[in-house]
């Protein structure tokens, strides 16, 4: 193993952007491995891909370091988190990590449903194909459980307005647009491969 | 030939299709006593989605799950309307609380559980999202409760169902108030229900009234009382 290796990143592609952005101007110095966001509909899939990648990143060096940059979602997470050297990105989940606890808990209370970019463009997939939403249905489910959509703007795509105005119209409510930075995603990137590098 | 408006529900909810099986049950009704739909029609057809989903079957999705709790509603608010004042269909089980745990913001299986809960019969209390244990465990002293209903998304949220536990035991309710837990990582790893402290789960959402009844029992011969409500320990 070469101890100046920085921890190996393996993160949801919801993140690619963000990521991809704090690499670049030079805020983050992890290599990252992307897996596809969509394999949250499946969460079996999400685990086991997970697994072959983290056992993969294992095989090629034992003593590797690594951040896992997911929230809690899949069953055995912390089976994961829990090996020698893994650490993973504090947070229930996606919307959490990069909004931070106090606001992230404060916008559920209100009602609302967070849109990630990535997850913004595939919306019809994920409510309609994956979910099985149809007709009155979407909208119905969507206003018995939530009050609003927010679009989590990281500023590194064009708000896709068109997109949210479609969304907003078929699942019957309002949507907004909210700025975030990328700051409490990079302290939480940071703490987990800082607590990688130290539990080893 | 004789319609099977079992059959016709169940595909109905298996479509997601909320207003046709209101046609299938408005029907079914124009030839039986509406006050008998629970029994002879929607209990056997939520038994059979709820065996369905239980094992996994391809057709049960979350559209559809919600469309049988929502199916489940509006029979029960049918039969509220057309029941005389102080009728038949006032709740005959518990009550009991529901909710989901603290830092658990994810209502729709807890929604199901309490529409599938009332068309059988229990008082459903509600708590909401975000429960922390002490107002869980107030809210079963408050309304005279032998059951709390937890519900857990994730690992992470799921431990605090063993606060939960701590807060039963640490009140002297251990056997009086039995814990029931229900959410997809409970689905996933049934080892966390003992390992959180839980007096058991469920299936499907469905199948809830069922482990009501058992843990019900369960706490009553426990501790009699007068047999019915919560009493101090």
């Amino acid at each position: 193993m070469n101890p100046e290796l920085p921890p190996l990143c393996v993160s949801c592609s919801i993140f690619r952007r963000e990521i991809e952005e704090l690499r670049a101007s030079g805020r983050l110095d992890l290599p990252v491995h992307f897996l596809d966001s969509m394999l949250h509909m499946v969460p079996a899939k999400l685990e086991s891909t997970l697994q072959e990648s983290l056992d993969a990143i294992r095989a090629a060096d034992p003593d590797r370091k690594v951040v896992i940059a997911y929230g809690d979602c899949c069953g055995h997470m912390e089976t994961y988190e829990s090996r020698p050297g893994t650490a993973r990105t504090e947070g229930i989940n996606c919307c959490e990590i990069i909004l931070g606890r106090e606001a992230y808990r404060r916008l559920r209370k209100e009602g609302v449903f967070f849109l990630m970019p990535e997850w913004t463009l595939a919306w019809k997939d994920v409510f309609v194909e994956q979910l099985g939403l149809l007709g009155p249905n979407a909208k119905t489910f969507m206003r018995e459980m939530h009050t609003r959509l927010v679009y989590l703007d990281t500023g590194l795509v064009p708000v896709p307005h068109g997109t949210l105005r479609e969304a907003s119209e078929f699942l019957g409510l309002p949507y907004e647009i909210m700025n975030v930075p990328l700051d409490f995603l990079l302290a939480s990137l940071k703490q987990a491969a800082s607590f990688a590098r130290a539990h080893g | 030939m004789e319609r099977n408006y079992s059959q016709e529900l169940l595909m109905a909810i298996e479509r997601a299709d909320r207003s046709g099986a209101a046609l299938i049950i408005d029907a079914w009704a124009g030839q039986h006593a509406f006050s008998r739909v629970v029994p002879d029609l929607l209990s056997p057809v939520l038994e059979t989605f709820g065996n369905l989903w239980a094992s996994g079957h391809g057709g049960v999705s979350l559209a559809t799950g919600y469309v049988a709790s929502k199916v489940a509603e509006d029979v029960l608010s049918r039969l509220l309307q057309e029941a005389p004042a102080g009728g038949g269909n006032t709740p005959v089980k518990g009550p009991v609380v529901l909710g989901n745990v603290e830092d658990d913001f994810h209502p729709l299986g807890r929604k199901m559980v309490a529409a599938f809960l009332r068309t059988e019969g229990w008082d459903v209390r509600d708590l909401g999202v975000d429960v922390s244990a002490k107002q869980f465990v107030d809210a079963a002293e408050e309304v005279g409760s032998r059951i709390i209903g937890a519900s857990a998304m994730m690992h992470t949220t799921a431990k605090n169902v063993a606060r939960i536990r701590e807060e039963i035991d640490g009140r002297g309710y251990t056997g009086r108030i039995m814990l029931a837990v229900g959410g997809a990582v409970f689905k996933l790893r049934p080892e966390l229900v003992k390992a959180f402290g839980a007096d058991g789960t469920s299936d499907s959402a469905v199948s809830a009234s069922a482990l009501f009844d058992e843990l019900w029992q369960r706490s009553i011969s426990l501790y009699p009382g007068t047999g019915g409500a919560l009493e101090q320990p």
